[in-house]
């Protein structure tokens, strides 16, 4: 039926040239920030981490010299999770551990989690996952309750998979997974009684499975890896009270070798579309579309021609390209010389 | 339209010049031959074999006239100005392959030779006498010479180094002439066209050449029928001194010497598939595949045809290769790992096993290292990352920066109480004491007892068998395949069938690529390689920048670190502002089409056998985004020749 739907897809080029983006932080230390810009995690030197908020600048997280930092939120603001990338400048590994770490939002208290890659804070930030390379597991944990599960993943093509990981309930952890042919699969897990259960599995090697997820639906992306002439298509499923997991609906389909990275918000998923291609050469156009959930209208919203990734951050969407970031969504000048009210006690709590 | 070159003659351009040549007669000496008083033009073929045929009566008709005048240049030293008649010169234009008149064009040595090797042909075909016009007494006179006389006197005269490659393309001699002959095969257009040019100017290409033409023409039975079997057996044995590469080279090479774009098409155009299967490349760019496709260990040669024909048709069998030589999945297709290797210049004919590198600085600099080197890739003993590390380690302590290599091996000396730490790698390469397992034995020595013979070997958890009694005495380095890298390798050390736990191993083997501070700029990687390794380092930052650097150099490759979320955006996804997975690469070619233009580029986390086709957006992306996050925001992108 997917490619029915398409015939129906009304495809719109409306691109306007992006803002970039612009604070008052150098851009290049910038690791999180509010969609108010009130908030701001930044990088201050080698293994320095700092928190900025609106009257002050505290360094809370201090590693070795030659760490680095990557900070994510989510869109409950309850917790932020960091991982600290060891000896980032002299020691390249794409199998290596970060050390992850958690601190509640606005504060300044971190706890170490453990070690691994791909952190992602779930359910009210009241769980988060990440990815141990070396023992190749998924680990969950509760960060209210310290409880702790872990999904062991059986042997991989490609030694350097990190699996995708959505929780839709305190029960049910999804996450993607691929076997040793190359084919991709989207796996349940049941933290109650520690069961498996494949919901999805690709038809076709070599495509990879994205997840993300926003209030009410679960997406799924299904795209090609680089080099590989396969076509994408995107589903969802509605989550609810009687979520079926199963039940996915289709809502684009392309034979085009889209790059994919989505981002989904409450009434769209935006994805870099590849708008054409030179397959002998490997040369793509490639650009930001918007996918509206209800319609399955497409939108171009770029006019870059070679983009490759798109960030959420707090409800801001950006698009890296050429060492710039170009804003989609949310304001793009959190530069202005005005200072904000005072946040309030609850915005607030840094505890110095 | 092109220019046409001086001797790119199609049919019409031959009949063009011939018209003009011949009409006038402008240039000849001596008095013209009356042209036939009826002529009748009715169209460009029939006009044209009329234009031959007076060539030919012309030719003809003043070599006997010479002949019978008793002309017959016997080489007096009172000759001067000594050159070939223009209607003689005529005839061999309108009469041989341009392939050959353009290598007779490129330098007066070269004709002489192209005529004396029966490449350039006259109306009388393959040229017996040598019609010639020179200045004795004060006055320009022509005469007749065989073509023997002509190579004694005039073209050794001339030509001195002729004589040399006559005796070099005898019989006897021509195997070893052929094994002294560089054939490069080019990986890309501009590096095509240089050795297009070469070729052309080789003194050498005339004998080749007629090598070529003389197994041709026998192969076809073409010739004089007298000693047709003769020429067939001298043929065969000719044959039989070239290897299969350099026939099919040479044959390439003598048709096309007046076209260089289908001289280059036939390497750049052609399956890297296809080429493997005729022996110009190495099997183990396929190897990994075939293994997988056919299910077996080991390959046979009708077994590899067969894996090469469905490589070439099956474009996914390349995805996902078997064997211990991992690295990022799925690879890219067949067609275009074929169409990148084609146009790839880098050394690549070893296995690094990427997937089992936990520290892609080395398997880079492994990759850099083994591609300026000379001789072949020394194969490791142990884990096969062992080759990055080793050859890194190795070309530390060549600069004297081995001081900063920080993965040791430490046990504690009871006698001296304290702890003594050596510097190594996991693995053994070239016999290095540092060594993994040479350091290991050196302890055992020390602490054991352990003879001075011993040495230790590594052996993969898969293939140790307990049971085995080869096991049961001398030392065994137990490693797990899987993690096994080049900073950590779990493994177990068995000396006399009993473990050894008192070797600790400390530190991780960082090294800075390109400087990260000022006063320790002289540690990184990128600094030995140009100071000293004295490697020209040029930095590039614009397409223009790096399209002329692979035009310039023909054994130049471009190495830097790029974000691999840019790099390669469908296998790492940035979640967070800034996020930037530090990702070494190389690139090592260049594929242009109209405005379109793509690089070969392996990302150190990529098999050396499956380069990848990247646009110049993505690079500059990659490496602009790390430049961002770079410690003193250098720009992180350098030519290397």
């Amino acid at each position: 039926m997917g490619w029915i739907s398409l015939l129906f897809l009304v495809f719109t080029l409306q691109a306007a040239e992006l803002p970039r983006f612009l604070t008052k932080h150098s851009p290049d230390t910038l690791r999180y920030i509010s969609m108010d810009g009130r908030y701001a995690y930044v990088q201050k030197k080698a293994g320095v981490l700092g928190l900025v908020s609106s009257f002050r600048s505290t360094d809370f997280l201090t590693d070795s010299n030659s760490n680095y930092f990557a900070v994510k939120g989510s869109r409950f603001k309850n917790r932020i999770a960091i991982e600290s990338v060891p000896n980032a400048y002299d020691e390249m590994s794409l199998i290596k551990n970060h050390k992850i770490f958690v601190v509640d939002y606005g504060n300044t208290t971190t706890r170490e989690i453990g070690a691994g890659r791909g952190v992602k804070l779930h359910l009210r930030d009241e769980w988060i996952t990440f990815f141990d390379m070396y023992e190749k597991k998924i680990m969950i944990v509760n960060l209210v309750t310290q409880k702790k599960f872990e999904i062991k993943l059986s042997k991989k093509s490609n030694p350097f998979f990190v699996p995708e990981v959505e929780m839709v309930s305190s029960r049910a952890v999804i996450y993607s997974d691929i076997n040793e042919q190359g084919y991709s699969a989207m796996v349940t897990f049941d933290l109650e009684t520690l069961k498996s259960n494949i919901i999805y599995k690709s038809s076709q090697t070599a495509t990879r499975l994205e997840l993300c997820q926003h209030e009410g639906y679960l997406g799924v992306g299904e795209f090609p890896y680089d080099g590989v002439d396969r076509g994408s298509k995107i589903s969802y499923i509605p989550l609810n009270d009687v979520t079926n997991l199963a039940g996915m609906l289709n809502i684009y389909t392309s034979i085009e070798q889209d790059i994919g990275n989505m981002v989904c918000l409450p009434q769209w998923i935006y994805f870099v579309k590849t708008m054409n291609q030179d397959k002998q050469l490997n040369h793509k156009v490639t650009e930001v579309v918007k996918l509206e959930l209800k319609t399955q209208n497409i939108e171009a919203k770029t006019q870059m021609k070679a983009v490759s990734q798109i960030i959420e951050m707090d409800g801001r969407v950006l698009i890296p390209f050429r060492g710039e970031f170009f804003v989609l969504e949310g304001q793009a000048n959190l530069g202005e010389d005005t200072l904000k009210s005072a946040p309030t006690k609850e915005e607030l709590q840094i505890d110095i | 339209m092109k220019t046409l070159p001086r001797f790119s003659l199609n049919q019409f351009y031959k009949f063009i010049l011939g018209t003009v040549i011949l009409c006038p007669s402008l240039f000849a000496q001596t008095a013209p031959l009356a042209t036939p008083a009826k002529t009748e033009y009715p169209g460009i073929i029939q006009t044209f074999e009329k234009l031959i045929k007076i060539d030919t009566d012309k030719v003809t008709k003043r070599t006997d006239a010479l002949i019978k005048g008793g002309r017959v240049f016997g080489g007096s030293s009172t000759v001067t100005n000594l050159e070939l008649e223009p209607d003689f010169l005529n005839s061999i234009i309108l009469h041989s392959d341009p392939g050959y008149l353009r290598l007779a064009s490129s330098d007066k040595c070269r004709f002489y030779e192209t005529i004396l090797t029966d490449l350039l042909r006259s109306s009388e075909g393959k040229i017996k006498n040598v019609l010639m016009t020179y200045v004795e007494k004060e006055t320009r006179q022509s005469a007749v010479i065989s073509k023997k006389d002509f190579l004694a006197k005039v073209v050794n005269e001339e030509c001195p180094e002729t004589q040399k490659n006559i005796a070099a393309f005898q019989v006897k001699t021509i195997e070893k002439t052929l094994k002294e002959i560089n054939f490069d095969i080019p990986s890309g257009i501009d590096q095509c066209r240089n050795i297009h040019v070469d070729w052309v100017n080789n003194p050498k290409t005339p004998f080749i050449c007629q090598i070529y033409e003389y197994v041709k023409e026998a192969r076809a039975g073409g010739g004089d029928p007298k000693d047709l079997q003769q020429r067939r057996a001298v043929a065969r044995i000719l044959e039989d001194k070239q290897t299969l590469i350099q026939k099919d080279y040479i044959e390439n090479l003598c048709t096309h010497l007046d076209d260089e774009d289908l001289f280059c098409e036939e390497f750049l155009n052609v399956s890297f598939w296809t080429k493997i299967a005729g022996g110009y490349e190495d099997k183990v760019y396929a190897e990994d595949v075939c293994k997988g496709l056919l299910n077996v260990n080991e390959l046979s040669n009708p077994q590899y045809l067969a894996c090469l024909g469905r490589m070439k048709k099956e474009k996914d069998a390349c995805l996902y290769p078997t064997g211990k030589n991992s690295g990022l999945r799925p690879q890219p297709d067949c067609d275009q790992i074929s169409t990148a290797l084609n146009y790839s210049s880098l050394k690549a004919s070893y296995k690094d096993c990427p997937g089992n590198s936990d520290q892609m600085i080395a398997t880079n600099m492994g990759r850099i290292i083994s591609h300026f080197g000379t001789g072949e890739v020394l194969p490791p003993q142990g884990p096969c990352s062992a080759l990055s590390a080793g050859a890194t380690f190795v070309f530390n302590k060549n600069f004297d920066n081995d001081v900063n290599w920080k993965l040791e091996a430490c046990y504690e000396d009871r006698l001296n109480q304290r702890e003594v730490c050596a510097k190594t790698f996991f693995g053994k390469y070239a016999n290095q004491p540092e060594s993994y397992s040479t350091v290991v034995a050196d302890i055992l020595k020390k602490t054991r007892g352990a003879a001075q013979s011993e040495v230790c070997e590594f052996v993969d958890s898969l293939d140790y068998n307990p049971l085995l009694l080869k096991y049961k005495s001398g030392c065994y380095i137990i490693y797990e395949r899987d993690q096994c890298f080049i900073s950590q390798c779990k493994h177990r050390i068995l000396y006399n069938d009993r473990a050894i736990d008192f070797i600790k191993i400390k530190g991780r083997a960082t090294i800075p690529y390109f400087p990260l501070n000022v006063r320790e700029e002289r540690f990184s990687q990128s600094y030995l390689l140009t100071h000293d390794f004295k490697k020209q380092g040029r930095q590039l930052n614009t397409l223009s920048a790096m399209t002329t650097f692979f035009k310039k150099s023909n054994n130049g490759i471009i190495h830097g670190i790029g974000c691999a979320e840019e790099l390669l955006p469908t296998f790492f996804k940035m979640n967070t502002i800034n996020q930037c997975t530090a990702m070494p690469f190389v690139v090592n070619g260049v594929i242009k089409d109209k405005d379109k233009v793509v690089f070969v580029l392996r990302s150190a986390g990529d098999s050396l056998q499956a380069p990848r086709l990247v646009s110049w957006s993505t690079i500059y992306s990659a490496v602009k985004s790390y430049q961002r996050i770079h410690p003193l925001k250098l720009w992180t992108m350098y030519g290397l020749d």
